[in-house]
């Protein structure tokens, strides 16, 4: 299948927004999604972006039945490791159903991959959910260890009230 | 224990080196430190920085039998939740032994969490070893969530050979 993969522009935000939902549809957790097309033109084309993104863009001839060429993206984000330097978080990466087994996945990751070399980062990081076989093999087959199972790491978060009553208890100091 | 946390500046990357190894060896993955001091201050202190550090200081009738008054320090940068928005990631949370249990480690977690919500953050991440009981304990203690137990997010990694195929165009 004929594909592009590009930077994504801010006028992308809709449609980035509308795959970030499918996503979390996918992933059994739509009530989480709490951001909009807004926060992304916020955040990701200011000053000091939060993110960056590439979409993976279909010609007319190839739209999805609801009309849309843009049909895939790879959000992803720069990060630093004390021990290794400066790496890469790839925070979602998604291709329409319909879409799939074209190499468009393959390609937004390879992609990724490219930009994080360029910028000198040592590592790609991202994380997946135990259930999710088909996503933990592709990214088994591109050679990427599962640090949860083979050392042990576990996701931590504050969000929410803990989040509030941690910074709150700054104003202590 | 009298103490302070303030903002790190390029002259405290000799110490945040030094503490870096110290947490490697806690962790028992010193071999992994390729860091070093110049690479912190390139990395942290240039026009487009990759992470920001903050310090725990302890006056000099305090200091360590090797003269360090430099005893704790946070590492984190910006992150983004695609669902959540702005995020704060801490990379490194470290506190010299002999100086814990005297809330220098609540406290410099406290700032980073306090420096994340004035940047309008919603989530702070970051990651503990499973056999880390004493953080765990500490960080449940804190109110978080461990969402690789309650949500079942692994964490994963392309490094070396694998992520230089990947990038191959």
């Amino acid at each position: 299948m004929n594909f592009k993969i590009r930077p994504a522009i801010k006028e992308d935000c809709k449609e980035i927004s509308r795959m970030i939902m499918e996503l979390a549809v996918y992933e059994n957790m739509p009530d989480q999604v709490k951001i909009t097309h807004e926060e992304l033109e916020r955040d990701g084309f200011c000053e000091s972006p939060f993110f960056e993104c590439l979409v993976a863009e279909v010609p007319e001839e190839h739209k999805s039945k609801e009309g849309f060429t843009v049909v895939g993206y790879a959000l992803y984000f720069y990060t630093y490791s004390t021990w290794k330097g400066p790496s890469i978080f790839l925070e979602d990466l998604y291709v329409m159903p319909e879409f799939r087994g074209n190499g468009i996945g393959k390609g937004l990751l390879c992609k990724v991959a490219e930009v994080g070399k360029k910028k000198q980062c040592v590592r790609l990081q991202l994380s997946v959910l135990d259930w999710n076989t088909p996503s933990r093999d592709f990214y088994a087959a591109k050679g990427a260890q599962d640090l949860t199972v083979s050392e042990g790491w576990h996701a931590i978060r504050f969000d929410g009230q803990s989040l509030d009553n941690l910074a709150n208890e700054a104003a202590k100091i | 224990m009298d103490f302070s946390i303030r903002a790190a500046n390029v002259e405290d990357c000799k110490d945040i080196a030094r503490m870096i190894v110290e947490l490697a060896e806690y962790e028992k993955m010193t071999e992994h430190v390729k860091i070093t001091q110049r690479d912190l201050e390139q990395d942290g202190f240039s026009k487009n920085p990759f992470f920001h550090g903050i310090v725990a200081e302890v006056p000099e009738q305090l200091r360590t039998k090797d003269g360090h008054t430099k005893i704790g320090y946070a590492l984190y940068f910006y992150s983004y939740s695609s669902w959540a928005g702005r995020a704060v990631y801490m990379e490194d949370l470290y506190v010299m032994p002999e100086f814990r249990g005297k809330g220098i480690g609540k406290a410099l977690m406290s700032k980073v969490a306090q420096l994340g919500l004035a940047a309008g953050c919603n989530q702070l991440n970051f990651t503990v070893l499973d056999w880390n009981q004493s953080s765990r304990d500490f960080y449940m203690s804190q109110g978080c969530s461990d969402i690789t137990t309650s949500m079942g997010y692994h964490c994963m990694r392309c490094e070396g050979e694998a992520l230089q195929h990947l990038a191959q165009p």
